[in-house]
């Protein structure tokens, strides 16, 4: 299998960029996800490496090879589509071994071998019992593990997966996602995935591309782009609940400096944090306008004062997860704070009780708030 | 703002096909309850039933005391709210969470006052002369949620409302719902196939399959005590793990590993099963303990990490345990504790996890766990 190599490549529709300046590697045997809101461009990314769309600017590379200008059926890639873009009117398993019967890969096989190949990946996918179906007899969840078949049958320099399992149920969907994770193992493939899904995302990538209009915020493995968040974006992108974000100032009063959202949210910084500040304003000024991020698992929340650094806030709601249970809390400007406390915690709290709120304060971060950002 | 009863319902379509069979439940005034099931289980009908859109084959259903299966779905009085929004595209925002109160004929400075404090909830303020066309998906569910709310109803029925929205706004608006259903008093019928969506919302929750009711009770009821294996491994995302394993006595079971037994203590009462019988030895993910160093002790059992999936602010592991079949479990572990593919890694079963079925019956009285609420 393939590197792929994107140098500086862009996309544009007339003068509309659909991407910009887009510089990133997949590995050979890599598994690089691209995630981002509909309309980031994450599908045109998949287009020009299939050869589907052109480049506009700059250069994709398999290995050494520039494929800007190779025809799709010259650069051996493996495609599952969103939109399954099945056979319609052959069998799902002549869908499945469509791929092995093109002349140009050279097979060559027996019917035997072909069927060993297509029963292999059918059964793998558990959708060995439809192969005798037509496709519009399918279910949609089964219809793109058909798709996801017909795209892992054979080995092409690089998979590109659009979307491959979102329209699964969510249990269904869980247990593609690992098996994915363990065929993407098993053969050191090189898998370029799109999603929406940040969980899978995480889940199956040992590289995360943040897509946001069309440019790259933040390029990472997945434990960089979930703990270290470049831009509130990600944060707020990557995360269920997503990382609370607060718009607020930070204050410089005496030795110590405050931050402080509206009038119901403020809370003193311990040194780090208050360094993390100062590195994004200047020490001169009284007050700046900072956003606050951090994670609803670093919020610590609890009825008596936690530490000198706590604050109060009245429960806005109480929801519950399998093993913990997420406090709601809303400022007066309108900000919800979501707290993850183990469930053992949850029944102690109800609506409208003022508790005590405390910030992991190493795992709080600090950004230039540049308005509307997400 | 109503008490439910649901009385030995049925819908047979037509012909003898049963949507459902022989339904019972009480919603309670102001409880919020959840019904979960897989798709084409019955939840639908049920829903439908409720609102007064689809005919009682048999059985009644209570408002109050009231029995309402004659009742048209506009006597009713129920506040529904579905996964599509289906707003009146030719109406501002304001005028499309006023209707029900303008088709109740109430006067002009009430609708006012309604209107604006369920907009305020809702934060629809800023957004209440603006057309459905041009609002976001989130907003857009948050109008059709105000306007199902906006007219205090007997009961609010919502049909998968959230599951399709954007991820980060979904969190805000469970909180919104639960707010709601809360500062209103109102009683809340929750169906859906998103179980995250109804644990983490219900007091209680109903799980329908097949046409038939299976289990209601709290979240923490079904977790602990599900009635049968279905609900055992329906509730809970990663589902729960079993094993092949033999009763030894009426403390333990016993897992084959090659040419050795491993020994499970387990706390509760065995019922209909005797020894030497043949289980399955049951265990969530979310409870079982995973140690790095090599156990060798009484509820454990080696194994090796074939997946690991970070998830955030957790991971889940893929374990092929040493055990006969080399079966596949899932364990979920801190995310800090950086797993790797190929380890080989301790699993212990501690007793009070445990639960063991026959078939679909469960053979274990589970005891010692909190009951929360």
């Amino acid at each position: 299998m393939a590197e792929v190599r994107f140098d500086n490549v862009s996309k544009y529709y007339g003068h509309k960029p659909a991407v910009k300046n887009l510089t990133f590697t997949c590995k050979e045997g890599g598994f690089l996800s691209i995630v981002g809101p509909t309309g980031a461009g994450k599908s045109t990314i998949l287009k020009m490496v299939a050869g589907i769309e052109s480049i506009s600017s700059g250069r994709i590379f398999f290995n050494d090879t520039v494929v800007n200008d190779l025809q799709p059926q010259d650069r051996n890639v493996s495609m599952a589509f969103e939109t399954y873009n099945l056979y319609p009117h052959i069998k799902v398993y002549d869908n499945i071994a469509f791929p092995l019967r093109a002349k140009k890969w050279g097979f060559n096989l027996s019917e035997d071998e072909e069927r060993a190949k297509v029963m292999e990946i059918a059964a793998f996918l558990g959708i060995d019992e439809y192969l005798d179906r037509l496709p519009q007899n399918l279910s949609g969840g089964q219809k793109q593990r058909v798709s996801l078949a017909r795209a892992l049958v054979r080995k092409p320099e690089v998979y590109l997966l659009d979307e491959p399992i979102a329209h699964l149920d969510a249990r269904l969907k869980f247990s593609t996602q690992t098996l994915l994770k363990e065929f993407a193992q098993e053969y050191k493939s090189t898998i370029i995935y799109v999603t929406h899904d940040y969980r899978e995302a995480l889940a199956l990538s040992d590289t995360i591309i943040v897509l946001k209009n069309g440019e790259v915020v933040q390029e990472g493995s997945p434990e960089e782009v979930y703990n270290y968040p470049k831009i509130p974006f990600v944060g707020k992108t990557i995360g269920e609940p997503p990382m609370n974000i607060i718009r607020g100032e930070s204050i410089v009063s005496g030795e110590k400096v405050i931050f402080k959202a509206g009038s119901d949210l403020s809370f003193i910084c311990n040194d780090d944090l208050a360094g993390k500040a100062f590195s994004l304003t200047q020490k001169s000024k009284e007050k700046v306008p900072l956003l606050a991020g951090i994670r609803s698992e670093y919020i610590a929340v609890g009825k008596e004062k936690i530490s000198e650094y706590s604050f109060q806030l009245p429960v806005y709601a109480v929801t519950h997860e399998s093993e913990s249970s997420i406090i709601t809390f809303k400022l007066e400007n309108g900000t919800f704070i979501y707290a993850r406390v183990g469930s053992e915690m949850e029944s102690s709290y109800e609506v409208s009780d003022v508790v005590w709120l405390d910030f992991d304060q190493e795992k709080t971060f600090f950004y230039v708030d540049q308005k509307l950002d997400n | 703002m109503s008490r439910i009863d649901v009385n030995h319902v049925w819908k047979i379509y037509d012909g003898d096909v049963v949507g459902v069979r022989d339904l019972t439940f009480t919603c309670e005034d102001k409880e919020f309850l959840a019904i979960l099931g897989p798709s084409g289980g019955g939840k639908s009908s049920t829903l439908r039933m409720l609102a007064g859109l689809e005919d009682i084959t048999r059985g009644e259903v209570f408002f109050d005391g009231k029995i309402v299966n004659k009742m048209e779905p506009a006597e009713r009085n129920i506040a529904l709210a579905f996964e599509s929004y289906a707003l009146y595209q030719r109406l501002n925002v304001y005028e499309n969470i006023a209707f029900p109160l303008r088709a109740k004929k109430k006067d002009r400075k009430e609708i006012d006052k309604k209107v604006n404090e369920i907009a305020e909830l809702m934060n629809l303020g800023s957004i209440l002369h603006k057309m459905p066309g041009g609002l976001a998906g989130g907003q857009q569910q948050r109008v059709s949620l105000a306007r199902a709310f906006v007219r205090n109803p007997n009961l609010t029925l919502l049909d998968e409302p959230i599951s399709h929205m954007d991820q980060r706004v979904r969190m805000e608006l469970r909180a919104r719902i639960r707010r709601l259903h809360d500062d209103l008093g109102l009683t809340t019928i929750y169906v859906t196939h998103d179980q995250s969506e109804a644990t983490s919302l219900c007091d209680r929750l109903i799980v329908i399959n097949r046409a038939q009711l299976q289990q209601i009770g709290t979240v923490n009821e079904i977790w602990n005590k599900p009635k049968n294996k279905f609900l055992a491994s329906f509730v809970g995302e990663p589902t729960m793990n079993f094993l092949d394993a033999v009763i030894e006595d009426s403390k333990t079971v016993s897992v084959t590993q090659q040419d050795k037994k491993i020994i499970f203590p387990f706390s509760g009462e065995l019922k209909n099963i005797t020894a030497a019988s043949a289980v399955e030895m049951g265990f969530r993910p979310q409870e079982v303990k995973i140690e790095r160093k090599r156990i060798n002790n009484k509820s454990a059992i080696h194994g090796i990490v074939k997946v690991v999936e970070f998830q955030g602010h957790l991971t889940i592991l893929t374990i092929e345990l040493y055990d006969l079949n080399r079966t596949e479990i899932k364990a979920v572990v801190e995310a800090h504790d950086k797993y790797k593919t190929d380890e080989e890694i301790t699993v212990v079963i501690n007793p009070e996890i445990i639960h063991l079925f026959s078939g679909e019956e469960p053979v274990l009285e589970r005891k010692g766990f909190k009951e929360k609420k």
